[in-house]
């Protein structure tokens, strides 16, 4: 197995103009600075829209997880539009639906549910992390 | 009433999650969205530009657009030139803070000192190109931030223009499809005034659409051919309701 194949790719949204944006990006750093930062890559959105070729070999090779905070969705239709497959789609919406008492407030700077909230989101994807390195799950395709 | 939305200064911001420099940017650009220059600038998630529809494409080409890129890819600038419109102006946070002997930017998540600072200057730099795009004397501007006191940062009111949609109407005029942003509004609001597609209405209708789109002048009277036909349309079909 090569250093590509041991790692999973992550793409968090790059919202600016919602609170669930930022907690898309939060999301992100978690898991890539604190929660698993040997297995994870994180891989910036907006090189994607660039069409940045070492960004777009990344998402093709590695398995990816896309993390959106709004229905626009735009981390996984650009994964998408990049000619990568995601392992595991996730939504701050969804994880906050599941949440109700974490709302995220503040763009700039999220309030302590956001974090909390990101927190919670960034702990079920590393379990998601954790099964798709060992294969013994597919992960979840949505 | 109709009314033709303001128009404002666009503010893209790359928000690179791999760099520091890309948090750098993109607290830059909420800082002037939601203090510096709050109310005369909108913004857009750059990503949109291709994950979005015509109304989000459509957003350099109705609002003068400044970019701010992290790092020297500059993905913010390419991307909006790409898919929606020719920036008005461009930053790149990474040759600012060289320009101003700010080194050792770090910390992606939680910017450090020398990363604040470049916030700082970076934010300056924008609404100072803000001022410029809608212009205005920057040194009245700085006068009458003296005189009023901080705005209430309200960070979950940024004007975000995702998804909002402008109106774009596809046209073939010279011999060449166009994408025509705001018509219908444009439209709508010209027959507020004007009832009818005389010659007046239709100068004042072309000096409207040039507002928001790129008229070349050697195309001139092919637009003006083709609006004075859609607008003639538009106002039958109102007056048969």
């Amino acid at each position: 197995m090569n250093q590509d194949n041991q790692q999973v790719v992550v793409v968090p949204c790059s919202g600016i103009g919602k609170a669930f944006g930022t907690v898309a990006r939060e999301v992100g750093y978690e898991l890539c600075d604190e929660l698993r930062p040997d297995t994870t890559r994180l891989v910036a959105l907006s090189k994607l829209v660039l069409g940045d070729k070492e960004a777009r070999e990344r998402v093709r090779k590695c398995p990816t997880i896309t993390i959106d905070g709004c229905k626009l969705a735009c981390a996984a239709k650009l994964v998408r539009h990049s000619g990568g497959a995601i392992a595991h789609e996730a939504a701050v919406l969804d994880s906050y639906r599941q949440h109700k008492e974490l709302k995220p407030d503040g763009i700039a700077e999220l309030n302590a549910q956001g974090k909390q909230l990101a927190r919670v989101m960034a702990e079920e994807i590393a379990e998601v992390i954790d099964a798709l390195l060992q294969g013994s799950s597919g992960g979840s395709h949505v | 009433m109709s009314s033709l939305p303001e128009k404002k200064v666009g503010v893209v911001a790359c928000s690179g999650e791999e760099i520091a420099e890309g948090t750098v940017a993109r607290l830059a650009a909420l800082k002037v969205l939601n203090e510096m220059r709050r109310g005369q600038t909108v913004t857009i998630c750059l990503p949109l530009f291709l994950a979005g529809g015509e109304g989000d494409r459509a957003f350099a080409k109705f609002h003068p657009t400044i970019t701010i890129d992290g790092c020297d890819l500059k993905c913010a600038a390419h991307g909006t030139e790409t898919y929606s419109g020719k920036p008005a102006a461009s930053i790149v946070v990474t040759q600012l803070a060289a320009e101003h002997g700010i080194d050792g930017i770090q910390g992606r998540r939680c910017l450090n000192q020398a990363g604040q600072k470049a916030v700082e200057v970076t934010a300056d730099r924008l609404a100072a190109l803000v001022d410029q795009v809608l212009g205005k004397d920057e040194r009245q501007d700085a006068a009458a931030a003296s005189e009023k006191p901080a705005e209430v940062d309200d960070s979950s009111a940024v004007c975000c223009s995702c998804g909002s949609s402008i109106p774009v109407t596809v046209l073939t005029i010279a011999g060449r499809s166009v994408e025509v942003v705001a018509l219908p509004v444009i439209f709508e609001k010209l027959r507020e005034t004007h009832r009818s597609p005389g010659e007046a209405a239709i100068r004042e209708l072309l000096e409207t659409v040039k507002i928001y789109n790129d008229v070349v002048p050697e195309e001139e009277a092919s637009w003006r051919e083709v609006l004075t036909r859609e607008f003639t349309a538009y106002c039958q079909s109102e007056a048969s309701r």
